[in-house]
């Protein structure tokens, strides 16, 4: 590990590219378990899985296993699941509702903040020990939540999460503010995938939007559109190839936010509209009246892209976490969200189109897996040392507060991931 | 003798036999064995669905994800893909196998036009440069009678890992 300096980790990342072993390294993957995911706020579940006291989800925080759970009085917890005593993982169903969590092994029982509740036996430990919290099921330093999604973080002294997220926040209100009620929940379960590649392909490609003409155009149907991927007579079907030849979701721009996090313009050219989307829209009419209604139905963002490792899926109300596993090993969640208060077939409308556009057997996903995959293959040889991450160097426009528009498919997005990565490793 | 009867017996006379209904559901598996994607759409009813549960037990596929849930047009689209040039996912192409046993009938209409039958399959997916893929399960198939043939109304197969990760799915069940 003695090569891994903070100064070689700062020199591979360039303005313009990245040194391939930031994607093959194992050891490098080791650095960014403790770098990166010991020290960000890393989304961990959404508060609408675990509504009741004594409800858990049971997730992972880089690789470490995590549950969400809710205590008595409403509060959110997030706990390493691991066993005090031993360090049996002790809960092992997705989700589900115990009022005291309870170890397989010996029986340990811990409530759902973590605390030791009871020990078989107990007398026979000598007094006090079992008194130290740390025989409980120790909670993650850091718990903060916005809007229904939760962030967990290992270093008491990371910034407060609002801060973090910074104008990237718009990205969760831009999705939630669709939501009547201005809530959204997580109702469907996910579509999980899993691809032979780093994680941060995944991550790069969610700011990508120069590979569609190449990678998807087995999607294009003969007239000239993407198939339908989203409900509504108008605005579900978007056209891929502009007059001049180039993909239209190329010509959109992308932006750079400070600390890491991304996004793409909408690449639809229409509001959604006809059937279920004019009655949907009544209603947010009459909560929120005319003006602001355009404002919410407006195609805004494609998506957004927090780092490290969560993407709100706005064009397609969905949520993607991506899971890094080893260097080369990545698993994908896509979850659809219901927009409370819509009418429900938006939300049942949503879950069949996201069979198509992001599950494992999806129209669109499965070239997305095949080109990370050829990417991880590609990136083992050794007479190319760097990834280009060129297009728009130089061509940003400074929005303000660090944010940066990238026009025509700029790399702007992949930069700011790979530049906060650099920070963060070399820190 | 009465008209009901007479009917019911003229269905029973008509009714297709268990070893009709394995035929029709080794042939479809056939089909897809030798990836002759357009002659297994047409299997389908127009109201026909082709649904893969994303979870044990899942009742429906509007309030769960699914790892597959293909309407009629869907399917159209998916095959029209598979056979694009730039199906790159298929480049190298996958070859499968798929193997059908213990079929049972596990409902039929009185009238003997429609029929759920139940059979179990392993499946197993190669593809040059990547790892061997077996999958397995139960199919569902509920039937319809159409002329002097059949047509899927819905084919369901449960996979035993069907609530994991998958890799890329390119090939129906």
């Amino acid at each position: 590990m003695s090569a891994y300096t903070n100064e070689h980790f700062r020199n591979l990342v360039q303005v313009d590219r990245v040194h391939r072993s930031v994607y093959t390294d194992q050891q490098i993957f080791e650095v960014e378990m403790d770098k990166i995911f010991g020290h960000t706020w890393v989304f961990v579940g959404h508060d609408s899985l675990v509504p009741d006291a004594g409800d858990y989800y049971t997730t992972t925080l880089g690789r470490q296993p995590v549950v969400l759970s809710r205590g008595d009085k409403g509060k959110l917890h997030v706990l390493y699941n691991r066993c005090g005593h031993r360090g049996a993982k002790v809960l092992s169903k997705e989700r589900g509702n115990q009022r005291i969590f309870t170890c397989m092994y010996h029986g340990w029982g811990f409530r759902p903040d973590g605390s030791l509740a009871g020990v078989p036996m107990r007398n026979d430990f000598p007094a006090g020990v079992l008194d130290d919290p740390i025989f409980g099921m120790a909670p993650l330093a850091r718990v903060e939540s916005y809007r229904g999604f939760v962030f967990a973080c290992e270093d008491p002294k990371v910034m407060p999460l609002k801060e973090y997220l910074g104008d990237a926040i718009r990205g969760i209100d831009e999705m939630v503010d669709r939501a009547p009620d201005g809530e959204v929940e997580f109702w469907a379960g996910c579509h999980r995938y899993i691809y032979k590649g780093n994680w941060k392909l995944q991550m790069d490609n969610m700011a990508d939007t120069y590979h569609p003409a190449a990678a998807h155009g087995s999607t294009v149907g003969p007239d000239g559109r993407q198939f339908q991927r989203r409900a509504g007579k108008e605005g579900g079907a978007a056209p891929f190839f502009a007059p001049n030849g180039e993909a239209v979701v190329s010509q959109l721009g992308v932006r750079g936010f400070p600390n890491g996090h991304s996004s793409e313009e909408s690449l639809f050219d229409k509001v959604q509209s006809g059937g279920v989307i004019d009655e949907y829209r009544a209603i947010l009419v009459s909560r929120f009246g005319e003006e602001r209604t355009v404002e919410i139905m407006k195609n805004r963002r494609h998506s957004l892209t927090l780092f490290p490792t969560l993407d709100i899926l706005i064009a397609q109300t969905s949520v993607r976490v991506v899971k890094p596993i080893s260097a080369d090993l990545t698993e994908v969640e896509v979850w659809p969200v219901r927009l409370k208060g819509a009418p429900d077939v938006i939300s049942t409308d949503l879950v069949k189109f996201v069979n198509i556009t992001h599950s494992a057997s999806s129209f669109i996903q499965t070239d997305d897996l095949e080109a990370f995959e050829r990417c991880q293959d590609g990136l083992k040889t050794q007479g190319a040392e760097w990834v280009l991450l060129a297009r728009g160097v130089g061509a940003e426009i400074d929005e303000g507060n660090g944010v940066l528009l990238g026009p025509r498919s700029s790399e702007i997005g992949m930069r700011a991931k790979h530049n906060m990565w650099r920070d963060l490793m070399s820190a | 003798m009465t008209t009901t009867a007479t009917s019911i017996k003229t269905a029973r006379r008509n009714a297709f036999t268990l070893d009709e209904l394995r035929s029709f559901i080794e042939d479809e598996a056939d089909l897809l064995d030798e990836q002759r994607f357009d002659d297994w759409h047409a299997l389908f009813a127009e109201d026909g669905v082709y649904w893969a549960p994303a979870a044990h037990d899942q009742e429906s596929w509007l309030t769960h994800v699914s790892l597959y849930f293909d309407e009629k047009h869907i399917m159209k689209t998916r095959i029209a893909r598979l056979k694009h040039p730039m199906i790159h996912c298929q480049d190298p192409k996958s070859a499968c196998v798929r193997v059908l046993s213990n079929f049972k009938v596990e409902w039929a209409s009185e009238d003997g036009n429609e029929y759920r039958v139940r059979s179990k399959f392993i499946m197993l997916e190669d593809r040059k440069g990547a790892d061997r893929r077996c999958y397995g399960g139960r199919y569902i198939h509920t039937l319809r009678r159409r002329g002097d043939g059949l047509e899927i109304v819905v084919k369901k197969a449960e996979l035993t890992n069907c609530d994991q990760a998958f890799p890329m799915l390119t090939q129906p069940f």
